[in-house]
């Protein structure tokens, strides 16, 4: 096996910790919790260096920053009669999501120490599960994109169900109805993407750029009938540059219903008001590592998906529709900080601060601009950037709950209090991370918020002036619940002799995250000189799109892009968009 | 030397110090805790002097920054006439990060501003710091907390927290200075939060007691409120000038391999874009809009000016406290003393003052009305409270409150000189005025002024600084010859600047912006000497807590007499060198085009005088007599109640029963807050946690429970058993998964779940399928 090749190099990272899976099925014995675990860890911590030996410069499959473009693409033929591939790549866009999958999975199986229940199956699941994440990141077919997005399911409703709280089962059943009628609408835009799709209107030069072998090349520009593609990054083009997607369906586009129909599977992910509510069950049931994993990667696989295949392939439905994007984006952000401020449970709360700080990244990506294309940049880096330290502020505020959780069995905040002075170091960290959320300047959460609320003005100085406000209500619900859990003489719930100082194993989880919540705060250029180029690409390649919109006359906004900015929003405020009422 | 390069230099070092302090202590001291093992007395003590001595050091490096730029810059030189650009360096540290043209970086702007405040911060922190060894003594060893009772109905007794104190206190230096040397707004922003989080976790130093971590909280929420307009403002700002920089900067190439960026040699700051040396620096709305054209007001792009400069000020309100945001300061006091002395008076406060006058050439006419009218609303507001207060931290702070309205009031009238000089008089004698009440509550152990009286006896050091801080906050001085304490030269620029621009604008309602400043002027002097008087002179208010005071320790007194001295002196010309004073210094800094005498676009009647003109004999005279008189009739009122006790206290009280309560009650505009907006966003907040409860969760559950019925009739069509055990029999092969379902057996939800998938699966498959053939056949 030569690591060098990126396609042994990129499956290895996606089916290592899989492989790893099936062989502790099969050959782990029973009675061995321990050395179960250990071996999971270890499988997570080969899988993070694998992804970070990438940066570093693994020979032959280094990844290089300041590269816009698509790296190490590699494809091969898997099931030929549906032209679907196996199609891998990596670029900034999905770089650092896919660093923070195996970081943030590596910490949580570290946070896994204290499951007790099916340890064996427990660890199947986990690593499956990393399988499912990390492949989503890296697939380019949209076929194999869906596969693996329904392979993250099964794992994560079992590690909800079966491993869960109280209510499990409900908090289950719900995260799948909700992600399953994702994933159907899902389908169907699959579908009607597929089957209007003709890969023969790109020529050569673009083909050999989207990932297809130079011997189909030659078939498909002789073929006869039209060539269907699952092609991400064809459809991208064909999205781009053709008229495939314009056909007419009920007085839309295709294009427009593939838009509507991904974007709501996406959101439900993100989630976003108002198809949030599996997100706090799913998380008060959760175990602590999989709340952490939860709220740090799957959540971000809703804006990958926005980012990475709505816009791309859609974008005249999504200049369209832009204005529901942003609105639904502001609205999360509020709704889900007054939904916080209002929560007695700990984790709870820290669930509706993730809608909230996750409408940010909507917002970011739906901020269009047409005129001045950097503020769009701005937004869309900003949102990227938000994904990432939302990952870590999460995942480190799920975590920091947990370990309160496994002292005294409660999270009622009302039931806390003093836990400054019994537990100075957990405290302390805890603090820095919750501060990390709360946006503090300094902190990882900052630059992202920051940066989508100064390029939100450019869109809408409505929608820019609510989404300042909400730093107000996150200040609020933050501050309040260091102050009812950790500030304060006494501790006003039980167990309180079972409230003794952190253990190193937990410190050497929540260190990580609030060093890297500094790091990250004070040099973003760490994450963004590997990101921004890829992701200011997408804005360059859209933007110039939109202004052409108009000039056809089949566009509802027509001549938006040549208004000035007040009316601009108007119009765009004033197109129809009855799909996205559920 | 090439100031350009060793200015920034020199101030980075003096900024990062107090960081370096911070990491050591909070790394350093927070490691061995792991272990179990709480840092002892003398290495909490070394905390102390680690961080004293970094903010020593910032001290020396920021002289020695003072001194170079004086070598550089003569002082008095009208070196740009008064009309040009004033000189400074701006630049960049390094790129956060960069969107095609747009950037946002951590960068410098030196000017002389930033070196006098640079110098005049790391002064007052260190003297806070030297203080702080004696006063928070008592943070070495166990603490009882007679603030808090535990359940078992004793005192709560607690480690001690001195390297605590010190860490955050090093986190704030290095905030201030941050803001000040700030070369952007964004910048700016950062550190605004950063001193807020500090100040969050200096008032809630004593976090056991919950007066103290409410407080806390109210503090930082407060801020964000203002910062909220803050980032309107800069949103503004930076969507129609396209940066945030305050100077010019020269750009490095920066060239990432892919695409070649164009690079752009200088990038223009705000100021030049909107007041360029091509229009003689007068103030150029138009740059706000890309494209004057698409503005068709008559005035494009004013209105957006005067949102920017009004969310900038917005800030500057939370941050200093102004009306109507001021209700955090009081609160503020929970913090120890040296905390009220460095960030809630001296250097934090004053940092929104600082920004409207760093800002100054942002703002429109009209803008700085708002600021000045803000400023004079809080002024009155301030002293009248500060009047009736009980409690000496508050009278203290209620007077920092009025005293910032003056500055506001003064930069909102055009005085850019006299606002920010009065910010710094203020510092060193409200520093100091803290300080010694941090002295006195050390020795008696209570804040209450009824509690205190005749101490002068007790503690002379602390009773004659305190009375040097006292007159200088009244302005004291003699008007025919000229000399007096440092707070009788600023309180005079300012009321010469009303006296000026009531002169200006006869309109009768714009005189109130000269009244205001003169009754305050008077409520001042009257509020002072009855704090003064009612601690150090009368008879004892509790003979015990007399009988056990004592003079501080001289960690204590030594930076009393050091900042008494500069509250004294701070105003005056420097002996033998006449040219230097603050003054001259802060006259070198006056930004570009902001003196001119200008009016107003949108108040057309409106007009702001050139500050020089205030000099003038015709303006000074008068304006200064009247605020000397008005002093002074001030001490006068306070002497003959509280010391020849001619009227009598609890009299005027009664008789004037209503307003005591109204003062006595701060106005009640902390019951008005909670009833106009605590409680409506919570009761918000509960109705929006109800609808996920109400409306979305049971149209999801009856959802499923239709997707339930809709499965179970599936279910009966398709042979169970077939599916069913072909399903188990996966599970069981792969994973032991299969021991799970089994205790998950509640109903067959799950299995219908599984049904939909594997069948829209095959749907699919059978969909593609024909398809194809229907195509290709």
């Amino acid at each position: 096996m030569n690591l060098d090749s990126s396609i042994v190099y990129l499956s290895l990272l996606i089916f290592l910790p899989a492989v790893s899976a099936v062989a502790i099925a099969l050959f782990a014995p029973k009675d061995s919790d321990d050395p179960v675990k250990q071996a999971t860890l270890a499988v997570t911590v080969v899988t993070f260096l694998l992804s970070v030996g990438m940066l570093l410069g693994w020979p032959g499959i280094e990844f290089s920053a300041g590269e816009a473009a698509m790296q190490h693409l590699c494809s091969v033929e898997w099931i030929p009669s549906f032209n679907i591939h196996y199609l891998l790549g990596i670029d900034g866009i999905s770089m650092p999501l896919v660093v923070l999958t195996t970081f943030i999975t590596m910490l949580a199986m570290g946070a896994s120490w204290n499951i007790q229940k099916h340890v064996k199956a427990y660890c199947v699941l986990f690593l499956l599960l990393e399988t499912g994440m990390i492949g989503v990141f890296l697939a380019l077919d949209f076929f194999l994109f869906y596969v693996l997005w329904e392979v993250m399911l099964l794992p994560m409703y079992f590690l909800i169900g079966v491993w869960g709280g109280p209510r499990r089962e409900y908090a289950a059943i719900k995260f799948f109805l909700y992600t399953l009628f994702g994933s159907v609408l899902m389908l169907v835009a699959l579908l009607i993407l597929y089957f209007s799709s003709d890969v023969r209107a790109l020529d050569a030069k673009t083909l050999a750029n989207v990932g297809i072998a130079d011997d189909r090349v030659e078939a498909i520009t002789s073929a006869d009938t039209p060539q269907h593609t699952f092609n991400i990054l064809a459809l991208q083009q064909l999205g781009q540059t053709t008229e495939q997607f314009k056909g007419d369906l009920a007085g839309k586009t295709y294009e427009w219903w593939a838009f509507v129909l991904l974007f709501i599977g996406f959101i439900i992910k993100v989630p976003s008001v108002p198809l949030h509510t599996w997100l706090p069950d799913a998380h008060v049931e959760a175990p602590t590592p999989i709340s952490m994993i939860l709220a740090g990667i799957l959540l971000k696989m809703g804006g990958y998906g926005i980012i990475r295949i709505c816009y791309p392939i859609c974008p005249e439905a999504g200049y369209d529709l832009a204005f529901v994007v942003c609105t639904l984006g502001v609205v999360s952000m509020v709704y889900g900080a007054f939904a916080a401020l209002a929560q007695t449970d700990f984790k709870r709360l820290v669930a509706y601060s993730s809608v909230s700080h996750m409408g940010y990244v909507v917002l970011g990506f739906g901020v269009w601009s047409t005129l001045n294309v950097d503020y769009w940049k701005l937004g869309m880096n900003g949102a990227m950037y938000q994904m990432i330290a939302h990952g870590i502020s999460s995942a480190g505020m799920f975590f920091m709950v947990g370990v309160l959780y496994d002292r005294v069995h409660h999270r009622d905040l009302n039931q806390f209090g003093g836990v400054f002075s019994r537990m100075p170091v957990y405290s302390g960290l805890a603090v820095g991370i919750f501060f990390a959320g709360l946006g503090l300047p300094g902190l990882c959460g900052f630059i992202g918020e920051f940066f989508v609320v100064l390029s939100a003005w450019n869109y809408s100085m409505v929608l820019a002036i609510i989404s300042a406000a909400v730093v107000i209500l996150t200040a609020a619900y933050i501050l309040w619940t260091l102050q009812r859990v950790y500030l304060g003489a006494s501790y006003n719930g039980p167990h309180e002799e079972a409230l003794t100082p952190i253990t190193s194993r937990e410190f050497r989880i929540a260190a990580p995250l609030l060093a890297l919540a500094v790091f990250f705060g004070v040099y973003p250029r760490a994450i963004l000189d590997y990101m921004e180029p890829s992701v200011s690409r997408t804005a360059d390649d859209l933007a110039p799109l939109a202004a052409s919109f108009g000039i056809d006359g089949a566009s509802p906004t027509e001549k938006v892009a040549d208004m000035p900015r007040g009316d601009r929003k108007l119009a765009i405020s004033n197109t129809p968009s009855p799909a996205l009422r559920p | 030397m090439n100031p350009a390069a060793t200015l920034p230099a020199v101030l980075a070092i003096a900024w990062l110090l107090p960081l370096a302090a911070f990491a050591v202590v909070w790394i350093g001291y927070s490691l061995p805790q792991l272990a179990g093992r709480r840092p002892g007395a003398t290495a909490q003590r070394f905390a102390g002097w680690l961080a004293t001595s970094a903010i020593g050091s910032s001290f020396a490096l920021s002289m020695f920054a003072l001194v170079v730029w004086l070598a550089y810059h003569p002082l008095g030189g009208d070196e740009h006439g008064g009309h040009g650009a004033p000189p400074s360096y701006s630049g960049d540290y390094y790129l956060l990060a960069q969107f095609g043209e747009l950037r946002l970086s951590i960068g410098y702007y030196i000017d002389a501003l930033t070196v006098a405040m640079f110098a005049m911060v790391t002064l007052i922190s260190t003297c806070v710091h030297v203080y702080s060894m004696g006063y928070m003594d008592e943070e070495l060893h166990e603490v009882a907390d007679h603030e808090v009772a535990t359940s078992d109905g004793n005192y709560l007794h607690r480690p001690g927290r001195y390297h605590r104190f010190y860490q955050y206190l090093s986190l704030f230096s290095f905030s201030m200075l941050g803001i000040v040397l700030a070369g952007n707004l964004a910048m700016v922003f950062v550190f605004w939060e950063l001193v807020g989080i500090c100040s969050y976790f200096l008032i809630g130093f004593y976090y056991e007691r919950p007066s103290a971590s409410t407080a806390a909280n109210k503090a930082f929420i407060v801020n964000r409120i203002g910062d909220f307009g803050m980032l309107i403002g800069l949103m503004a700002l930076w969507t129609s000038l396209g940066t945030l920089q305050f100077g010019d900067t020269q750009l490095t190439a920066r060239t990432s391999a892919g695409h070649v960026k164009m690079v752009v040699p200088i990038e223009q700051g705000i100021f030049s874009k909107l007041r360029s040396e091509d229009q003689h620096y007068h103030l150029d709305a138009s740059a706000m809009v890309r494209s004057a054209e698409t503005d068709e007001s008559a005035h494009p792009g004013y209105w957006l000016l005067f949102v920017a400069g009004l969310g900038i000020f917005s800030g500057c309100v939370g941050k200093s406290a102004q009306f109507p945001l001021h209700t955090w300061l009081p609160d503020a006091m929970a913090g120890p003393t040296p905390v009220s002395a460095l960030v809630h008076s001296a250097t934090m406060v004053a940092a929104g003052v600082y920004l409207v006058g760093r800002c100054y050439p942002i703002f429109v006419p009209e803008a700085l009305l708002v600021v000045a009218v803000v400023g004079a609303v809080t002024l009155a507001l301030g002293a009248s409270i500060a009047i009736t207060a009980f409690d000496i931290k508050h009278v203290l702070a209620y007077s920092t409150i009025s005293q910032l309205g003056y500055m506001m009031l003064a930069l909102g009238l055009g005085g850019w000189v006299a606002g920010l000089f009065h910010l710094v008089t203020h510092a060193f004698f409200k520093s100091l005025l803290f300080l010694c009440s941090g002295s006195v509550i050390h020795a008696v152990h209570s804040n209450d002024l009824r509690h205190m009286g005749g101490l002068r006896h007790k503690m002379p050091w602390t009773a004659y600084t305190m009375l040097a801080g006292c007159l200088a906050i009244i302005g004291a001085g003699v008007p025919i010859w000229g000399i007096g304490f440092s707070g009788y030269f600023s309180k005079d620029a300012v009321i010469e600047q009303a006296w000026s621009f009531a002169g200006a604008n006869p309109s009768p309602t714009y005189q109130l912006l000269l009244y205001v400043p003169i009754a305050g002027a008077f409520a001042t002097a009257c509020y002072m000497f009855r704090l003064w008087y009612m601690t150090f002179v009368g008879e004892p208010g509790h003979p015990h807590r007399f009988e056990n005071a004592h003079e501080s320790p001289p960690s204590m007194v030594g930076p009393l007499v050091v900042l008494a001295v500069f509250a004294i002196g701070v105003g005056w010309h420097t002996p033998f060198m006449s040219d230097l004073s603050v003054t001259s210094i802060l006259e070198q800094a006056r930004p570009a085009g902001t003196q001119a005498t200008t009016s107003g676009t949108l108040l057309t009647e409106l007009t702001l005088p050139d500050e020089h003109l205030s000099h003038e004999p015709e303006i000074a005279d008068p304006a200064s007599q009247s605020a000397f008189f008005a002093a002074l009739l001030g001490v006068l009122l306070a002497t003959m109640i509280y010391v020849w006790r001619w009227l009598h206290a609890d009299e005027i009280r009664q008789s004037f029963a209503p307003i005591y309560k109204l003062l006595s009650n701060a106005w009640w505009f902390n019951e008005l807050y909670q009833w106009t907006f605590v409680r409506p966003t919570l009761a918000l907040s509960r109705l929006f946690a109800s609808i996920d409860r109400w409306v979305i969760d049971p149209l999801v559950n009856g959802l499923a429970r239709l997707f339930a019925y809709a499965a179970k009739l599936l279910d009966r069509v398709v042979d169970r058993g077939v599916v069913d055990s072909s399903f188990d029999a996966l599970a069981h092969g792969t994973w032991d998964v299969g021991l799970a379902l089994r205790r998950l057996q509640t109903g067959r939800l799950r299995q219908y779940m599984v049904f939909l998938v594997v069948g829209t699966l095959g749907l699919f498959a059978i969909a593609s399928l024909c398809w194809k053939y229907a195509l290709a056949g």
